[in-house]
C-alpha cells in the first residue's frame, strides 16, 4: 500500500492503550484481588488435598508443584477470556468509538487491548507466585526463566483476550459474553494438562488437549518453573505465538462490527 | 488564549493547498443497512472555518453520515472527502485531521481528567514537544484545572463534555465533529459549551460539524445548516436565510371595539392575513419596525388598539416545515418504525 502502517506509531499506540489499563489498575486494583481468590482456592484446597495422592503427577513430582503452573495459567485464562466484556462495555459507553476514531491504526488498538489483558495477567501471576512461595511450593527461581514465564503469560493473555474480542464482535452483548465465557473456560481448562497430565486422559480428550493452546502454555511454564527440561519449549512457544497471531488478526478484522 | 491564537492563525494564513479545499465534501453518499437506506444519496459541502449543523429528527441519518466522515462506517456508495483526502481510500489520514465527540460520553471514567487528555493526545500523535503545555492550556481554558487529578466518573455531565472539548483542544483537529453535543446537559452547561465551541471556532479556526435536533443550538452556533429527513437533505442554508424564506413576522393586534374596518393599510407596513373577532393578524417583514408605524397609522384613522404581540418564525418552524412533513402526510408510522429499527440496531 502507498500509505503503509508506520511501525513506530503502531507500537506507540499499542503501548498507550496498555498504559491506559495500567493507570486504571493503579487507581483501582480491587478487581485483581477478588480475581485472585479462585486460583488461591485451587492451589490451597484442591492442590493440598490432591497432594496426598502419590503418583498422580509424572516422575514422582509432588502434585502441588505439578498444579501450580496450571493454576497460574488458569487465572490468566479467566482474565483474558472475559476481556471481551470490557470491550462491549466500552462500546456501550462510547469509548470504543472514540478509540477507533483516533488516527491510530485499528489493529494497534486491538494489540494494545490485548497487551492490557497481559498487564492484568502479570499482576495476577505475581499474586499466584507469591502465594506459591508462601505455601512452599518448590519452584525453580532462575531469573531468566521467570522472565520468560512472564513473556509466556503476556502472550497467552494476548491470545485469549483477542479470541474474546473476536467473540465480542459477533455476540455484541455483555450477557452473551458472560455465557460464552462460562461455557468455554471450564472445557478449555479440563481439556488441557493444567490439573492432570495428558497421559492420564482418554484418547479422545488427548486429541483435544493437543489442539488446546492452554496445554502449550502450561507445558512451557512447567518446563521453566519445575523440570528445567527445555526440549518441548520451542514447539510450545511456536504454538502460543501462532495462536496469538491468529486471534489478533481475527479480532482486528472483526472489531469494527461492534461499532458499525 | 492570546498566546496561542496568532500561531494557529498564522498556520492557516500560510497559504497551503488547504486554501483551495473544502473542509468536507460529501457527494452522493448512500449507506444501506440490511436493506434499509439510512442515508440516501446526499451531497453537501462544509467550508473551512465554518460551523455547520446537520439537523433532523431521530433516525434521519445524521449519525450515520457522521460515522462515514470519521471513517468508522464505510459508505455503500458515494464519496466523502475531508480537506481533499478521500475517507475510503485513506481513512488513517482522514482521522488525523478529524476530532470526534460521539453522542455517548466518550471520556474514560476510570481515568483522571488529565490522563484522558494525555492518553488521547498520544493516540492522536500529538508531538511530545508542547504536549504538556497544550494539556495544561486546555485544562485551564475549559475550567477543569482544579479537578484534573480526579477520576472522571466523579465529574458532572457538563464537565465531561468540557473534557471532551478539551481533548479537541489538545489534539487540534482541523475538523471537529460533534454528535448531539448538548444532549443531557442542563441549560447552563449547554450555554457554556456553546461559548467554548464558538471561541474555539473563532480563535483557532477549527471547522465544526455538529448534529442536533435542538433548534436553539443550531440558531446560536451554526453559520449554515442542512436539514435531514429520511436519509435525505431537505434544505441547506443559513439559519437567518431559511427563516426569512418561510415568511416574515406576524403582528397580532387586539382592537378596541369590534367590527372596525381595517382596509387601506399601506403595503410597506404589511398586509392583513387573518381576522378573528377583535384580533387582526398582519404579515410584515420586520415586526419591530412595523409596529410603531402600524399603531400610528391606526391612531390617525381613529382605531384604538388595546394590545400588540408578534411572532417571528423560528428555526423550529423551518425544521417543522422540512423535517416533519411526511409525518403529517400520514406516512409517519412506517417511517417511525424504520427509525426505531435503526436506533435499536445501533444500541444493540
Amino acid at each position: 500500500m502507498r500509505h503503509g502502517v508506520r511501525p513506530l506509531r503502531f507500537v506507540m499506540s499499542s503501548l498507550t492503550v496498555a498504559e491506559m489499563e495500567a493507570r486504571k489498575i493503579r487507581h483501582d486494583s480491587s478487581e485483581l484481588w477478588t480475581r485472585a481468590v479462585q486460583p488461591a482456592l485451587w492451589l490451597l484446597v484442591f492442590g493440598e488435598v490432591f497432594n496426598q495422592i502419590r503418583g498422580l503427577a509424572p516422575g514422582g513430582m509432588p502434585y502441588i508443584e505439578f498444579i501450580a503452573p496450571g493454576v497460574l495459567a488458569q487465572s490468566v485464562l479467566f482474565i483474558s477470556i472475559f476481556y471481551g466484556i470490557t470491550i462491549v462495555w466500552e462500546r456501550d459507553v462510547g469509548l470504543l468509538t472514540k478509540l477507533l476514531s483516533t488516527p491510530s491504526p485499528r489493529s494497534s488498538i486491538v494489540v494494545g487491548k490485548a497487551l492490557a489483558a497481559g498487564v492484568r495477567g502479570i499482576f495476577q501471576a505475581v499474586m499466584i507466585f507469591a502465594l506459591a512461595l508462601v505455601i512452599n511450593v518448590n519452584l525453580r527461581l532462575d531469573p531468566l526463566d521467570i522472565a520468560l514465564v512472564f513473556v509466556v503469560i503476556v502472550l497467552f493473555a494476548m491470545c485469549f483476550s483477542s479470541l474474546s474480542m473476536t467473540l465480542a464482535s459477533v455476540l455484541k452483548t455483555r450477557e452473551r459474553m458472560m455465557g460464552i465465557g462460562q461455557a468455554i473456560t471450564m472445557p478449555l481448562f479440563f481439556a488441557s494438562n493444567a490439573i492432570y497430565p495428558i497421559q492420564l486422559m482418554p484418547q479422545w480428550l488427548r486429541y483435544i488437549a493437543v489442539l488446546n493452546p492452554l496445554s502449550y502454555v502450561v507445558d512451557a511454564m512447567r518446563s521453566m518453573l519445575l523440570t528445567g527440561d527445555y526440549s518441548g519449549l520451542p514447539l510450545d512457544m511456536l504454538a502460543i505465538a501462532l495462536a496469538t497471531l491468529l486471534f489478533i488478526t481475527t479480532a482486528s478484522v472483526m472489531l469494527k462490527r461492534l461499532i458499525e | 488564549m492570546v498566546k496561542y491564537a496568532p500561531k494557529f492563525i498564522r498556520n492557516r494564513e500560510r497559504g497551503g493547498p488547504s486554501d483551495f479545499l473544502k473542509a468536507l465534501e460529501i457527494s452522493g453518499l448512500t449507506k444501506v443497512y440490511s436493506g434499509f437506506r439510512a442515508v440516501d444519496s446526499i451531497s453537501f459541502e462544509v467550508e473551512e472555518g465554518e460551523v455547520f449543523g446537520l439537523l433532523g429528527p431521530n433516525g434521519a441519518g445524521k449519525t450515520t453520515t457522521i460515522k462515514t466522515v470519521v471513517t468508522i462506517s464505510r459508505p455503500t456508495s458515494g464519496r466523502v472527502v475531508v480537506f481533499g483526502i478521500d475517507a475510503v481510500e485513506r481513512p488513517d489520514a482522514v482521522r488525523e485531521m478529524v476530532g470526534y465527540v460521539p453522542q455517548a460520553v466518550s471520556v474514560d471514567g476510570d481515568l483522571t481528567g488529565y490522563e484522558n487528555l494525555l492518553i488521547f493526545s498520544k493516540l492522536s500523535y500529538v508531538s511530545k514537544r508542547g504536549r504538556d503545555e497544550r494539556i495544561a492550556f486546555a485544562l485551564r481554558y475549559m475550567g477543569l484545572e482544579e479537578r484534573a487529578g480526579e477520576l472522571v466518573k466523579h465529574y458532572s455531565g457538563g464537565m465531561m463534555r468540557r473534557l471532551e472539548i478539551a481533548q479537541a483542544l489538545v489534539n487540534r483537529p482541523r475538523l471537529l465533529i460533534l454528535d448531539e453535543p448538548s444532549i443531557g446537559l442542563d441549560p447552563a452547561s449547554k450555554r457554556q459549551m456553546w461559548s467554548y465551541l464558538k471561541r474555539m471556532n473563532r480563535e483557532m479556526g477549527t471547522t465544526v460539524l455538529l448534529t442536533t435536533h435542538d433548534m436553539a443550538e443550531a440558531d446560536e452556533l451554526c453559520d449554515r445548516i442542512a436539514i435531514m429527513n429520511e436519509g435525505r437533505i431537505a434544505v441547506t442554508g443559513s439559519p437567518s436565510g431559511l427563516k426569512a424564506a418561510i415568511g416574515g413576522d406576524v403582528v397580532s393586534l387586539t382592537l378596541d371595539g369590534d367590527g372596525m374596518q381595517l382596509t387601506g393599510i399601506p403595503e410597506e407596513i404589511g398586509s392583513v392575513v387573518g381576522r378573528d373577532g377583535p384580533v387582526v393578524k398582519i404579515a410584515t417583514r420586520d415586526a419591530s419596525r412595523a409596529i410603531p408605524k402600524l399603531i400610528q397609522y391606526l391612531h390617525e384613522h381613529g382605531v384604538a388598539v388595546s394590545s400588540v404581540s408578534f411572532d417571528r418564525p423560528s428555526l423550529d418552524d423551518v425544521f417543522l416545515r422540512y423535517a416533519k412533513k411526511t409525518f403529517e402526510e400520514g406516512e409517519g408510522y412506517r417511517e417511525a418504525r424504520m427509525a426505531r429499527r435503526v436506533f435499536a440496531r445501533r444500541s444493540r
